[in-house]
């Protein structure tokens, strides 16, 4: 069996070709996130580090722990769904041959055994290219993580030995999930099907892809209902997930969906050229719904995540623009030897000093600890700068307010609070501020609350309202010597842009290497589906068609595949897109919904700019040999 | 049916198959109806117009595709019912086949598909073995070639000595010349003679009177149902009646 496997192997490594790819990716890109994370994970603030020091490490490497373990989700979600999309397609493309071990006595256990040993050799090949490139990779990685200020100072990832061993579980292993579902339909092949010579399935539809395909609809669909009753956290984090299960909804209907979607936008096309293309796009589903799936999947995820991403940075902008009322805002990194309100000109001033802490909430099983931001305001001034926040008014010595960003928290609860080795005790909440989109602080508290060695190396910022008919030249001057001083529309700008940078620079790590992966299934697939069509294509020329109709046809059927594909894509988008607008909706008053329709012009044209290369590359060399030699050649 | 077949001589019986594909205006009656036997150590041809329903008797008889109704003995098996593992055991021992399109697997050697048989159904075939099988079909120093380095008559003769090399009790062979220059033809049907004469029984779909000339008997269908048998008739006879049943 393994010898048959050996043979077939090294006959079909065209077609093998694109299988090894994917794992070989899927591996290198796994083990980078994964070694990645674990630096994270086991990284410590350098030695002899103050207290802010240590929380603002551990901050940022709790940041930097989010993000890589979403990439690596990301990661292992798509290499199981290119790899076993494109194992798959592979199977199904040699149904033929496995029909014809059937014919001359192979068991069904055989045939299962024959693509489950060659899964492991190609699972094997994969992970010996995959593994050092993973560790190139790895070093791409970090360095990116590190130019988009995401990794802690001093972030040094080292590849532990055991992470190569890991790695070729991952491949093998990979490889081996993404076999046994077509292997398992591969074995219930007729024998009969040897001898037809159209020996694509038909039926591309099973009952697994329906259940998960209408489980995973479902998934979308309460994710769309139950964002906007997840309040600022909850809504934000439920709906890019809307888009992510509409694209695995859609990717596992495409062989019902992309078919008749393609032959439809072929409609205007009424030649000969048109009506050949549309007649095979409507006969090979199989093909098209192995190209579609990871462009539905890519493009219902980039436009997704980038759109509730941009939308949610723009409705905390305009959120933030409504609810602060300043003239000017005071930044600081000194402690402030300065009452701003007492200065000339200063109607009121809230002074918030901004400390990292370490917060555990609940206690027992439940407890949670996790890095924040708590500030030290006075009540009265900040519910006057901050006017939809709330009173603030029971916020006394000895207690502490839930933030605008506060997670799971509400007054009656106790916390406690850790500044680096200094322990603040348990403190009761007796306020909550209300909750924003943009997030921002977990705790409020009082002055006293944090010691003092403590405050002299935090930031602060004031925010300042001026008297009536006050002059803002002087006052600005007078606070100059204490930090820099500019306009609150000034700060709303920079501070949003700041925002919108750092979820920019998230989604590119998470998705940007995602993507680019897809992406090459995406190609794997154009390419197999036109490889194998070579007698296909030697038929059509010995009816007539010349090799520039036939590389003609074959695009305009790639073109309208891929359109479909998109518009699907966008279809799954567009679930995050209403969640997006309903969650904001609900929790500011306002629907947003910010499209990034450079992201999605350029991904767009990305993918159609590739599907359109591929398939001319590969039916141009499909229609290389003269078409009397290939129609002979019947083995 | 539930007729208990006593007559042993005969190595496949059909009794009675239907089968329909379609339906509605759609509707083929692929077999309507046929009553045969094939008989031990005899070469029957199987004839009539295109699409008379040869290939799917054949289908029927060999165990690849199910009868809608009726009943198929293969020696005293009943075959009608047979489980997917039973069929598959089937192949591996008592049945062979031979296609028109030769239906090798590229990738292997002459030698390797003859020995893939053996190999699936989990016995190690002997050098000497595969040797003798290759040798058998006059192919004794082609061992090495692959079948896209083998003429078509040369790879029908390696699908004969694949089909062949499990020692079957029936050799079916689908329009096995049909492919096939008069030539490479010949030697096929030598071939296939020469098995037969050694004891082997053979059930061959033609559409050629010159290849079912050296059968032993013909049927001729004609609509999925059998309208008649012919022993020991020339060429020129068989042409003739099919000619008649084309009309
Ligand atoms: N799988 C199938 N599906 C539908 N119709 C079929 C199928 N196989 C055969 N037929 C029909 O059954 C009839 C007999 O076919 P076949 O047995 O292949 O004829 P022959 O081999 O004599 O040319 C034909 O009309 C053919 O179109
Ligand atoms: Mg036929």
């Amino acid at each position: 069996m393994f010898r048959l496997s050996w043979n077939g192997f090294r006959e079909r490594w065209s077609l093998f070709i694109g299988a090894i790819v994917t794992v070989c990716l899927g591996v290198a890109l796994v083990q980078s996130s994964l070694v990645l994370l674990l630096a994270a994970v086991t990284g410590d603030a350098p030695r002899g580090s103050s207290a802010i020091e240590i929380m603002t490490f551990d901050e940022s490497t709790t940041v930097a722990i989010t993000v890589l373990s979403m990439t690596l989700a990301l990661s292992a979600f798509l290499a199981v769904f290119v790899i076993s999309s494109t194992f798959a397609f592979t199977v199904a493309q040699r149904q033929r041959d496995l029909a014809l071990l059937r014919l001359v006595g192979g068991s069904r256990s055989q045939v299962r055994r024959l693509l489950t040993g060659e899964a492991v050799l190609l699972g094997l090949t994969g992970t010996v290219i995959g593994i050092p490139l993973g560790v190139a990779l790895t070093s791409f990685q970090e360095r990116l993580l590190a130019r988009l200020d995401l990794s802690p100072s001093g972030f040094d990832p080292a590849t532990p030995v055991w992470v190569f061993g890991a790695s070729v579980g991952v491949g093998v292993g990979l490889a081996l999930a993404g076999v046994l579902m077509a292997a398992r339909r591969a074995a219930r092949v007729q024998p009969l099907a040897a001898l037809r010579s159209t020996g694509a399935a038909r039926r591309s539809m099973t009952a697994g892809r329906w259940f998960v395909g209408i489980v995973a609809l479902a998934g979308a669909g309460a994710l769309v209902l139950l964002s906007p009753k997840g309040g600022a956290s909850g809504g934000q984090a439920m709906a890019p997930c809307a888009s992510i299960c509409g694209a695995i909804a859609l990717a596992m209907l495409a062989p019902v969906l992309v078919s008749p979607i393609a032959a439809l936008l072929l409609l205007p096309f009424r030649g000969v050229l048109g009506r050949l293309a549309s007649a095979n796009v409507r006969d090979s589903v199989r093909r098209n719904a192995s190209t579609a799936a990871p462009l539905i999947v890519l493009v219902g995820l980039v436009v997704g995540q980038a759109s509730a991403l941009s939308s949610f940075a723009s409705s905390a902008k305009d959120e933030l623009r409504a609810g602060t009322s300043a003239d000017l805002v005071l930044e600081s990194t000194r402690p402030l030897t300065l009452d701003v309100s007492q200065v000339q000109g200063v109607r009121s001033a809230s002074t918030e000093i901004d400390v990292p802490i370490a917060l555990t909430l609940g206690s027992g099983e439940d407890r949670t600890t996790e890095s924040g931001r708590l500030l030290v305001v006075d009540p009265t001034a900040y519910a006057v700068a901050h006017p939809r926040a709330g009173s603030l008014d029971k916020l006394q010595s000895q207690t502490v307010a839930a933030g605008p960003g506060a997670l799971g928290m509400s007054p009656g609860d106790t916390v406690s609070v850790r500044i680096g080795d200094q322990r603040l005790g348990k403190l009761p909440v007796v306020a909550k501020a209300t909750q924003t989109i943009g997030g921002g602080a977990a705790l409020l508290a009082p002055a006293g609350l944090v010691p003092t060695s403590v405050l002299a190396e935090a930031h602060s910022r004031t925010f300042v309202s001026l008297e009536a008919g006050a002059d803002r030249a002087k006052v600005s001057a007078a606070l100059a010597d204490h930090g820099s001083v500019m306009s609150i529309e000034r700060w709303l700008d920079d501070s949003s842009s700041e925002d919108t940078k750092t979820s920019t620079n998230i989604l590119l790590v998470i998705l940007g290497l995602g993507a680019a992966y897809a992406l090459i299934g995406v190609v794997n697939a154009v390419a197999i589906g036109a490889a194998a069509r070579a007698h296909e294509f030697a038929c059509a020329r010995a009816t007539g068609l010349t090799r520039a109709h036939v590389v003609r046809t074959a695009l305009l059927e790639s073109v309208s595949v891929t359109a479909a594909a998109v518009m699907l894509g966008l279809v799954a988008a567009s679930t995050s897109w209403v969640a997006v607008m309903t969650t904001t909706a609900e929790v500011t008053g306002t629907g947003a919904l910010s499209l990034p329709w450079d992201i999605i012009a350029g991904l767009v044209g990305v993918v159609v700019a590739l599907t359109t290369v591929t398939s001319v590359i590969t039916s141009r060399n499909a229609t290389r040999q003269a078409p009397v030699a290939l129609l002979a050649a019947r083995e | 049916m539930t007729t208990t077949l006593t007559q042993t001589a005969a190595a496949i019986s059909m009794r009675d198959i239907h089968r329909t594909y379609g339906r509605g205006s759609a509707e083929v009656r692929a077999v309507d109806g046929v009553d045969i036997d094939f008989p031990r150590g005899s070469w029957t041809a199987v004839m009539g117009p295109s699409g008379s329903g040869k290939s799917t008797l054949l289908h029927i008889a060999a165990g690849l595709e199910h009868a809608d109704s009726g009943r198929v003995f293969l020696g005293d098996s009943d075959i009608t019912s047979s489980s997917d593992r039973q069929l598959t055991a089937l192949r591996r021992s008592r049945i062979g086949f031979v296609f028109q399109s030769f239906n090798l697997v590229g990738s292997l050697t002459a030698e390797q598909n003859v020995s893939l048989p053996l190999r699936l159904a989990g016995r190690r075939p002997s050098r000497a073995d595969v040797k003798a099988a290759l040798s058998s079909v006059g192919l004794a120093d082609r061992g090495r070639h692959r079948p896209r380095e083998l003429s078509g008559g040369q790879q029908q003769r390696v699908a004969i000595a694949r089909a062949l090399v499990t020692g079957p009790e029936v050799l079916f062979a689908d329009e096995p010349t049909g492919a096939l220059d008069t030539t490479s033809a010949h030697s096929v049907l030598d071939l296939l003679r020469a098995t037969v004469d050694a004891g082997q029984t053979i059930v061959m779909v033609t559409h050629d009177p010159a290849a079912a000339a050296r059968a032993d008997s013909t049927v001729f269908l004609r609509d999925g149902r059998v309208v008649d048998h012919l022993a020991g008739a020339s060429a020129g006879a068989l042409a003739a009646r099919l000619v008649q049943l084309e009309a």
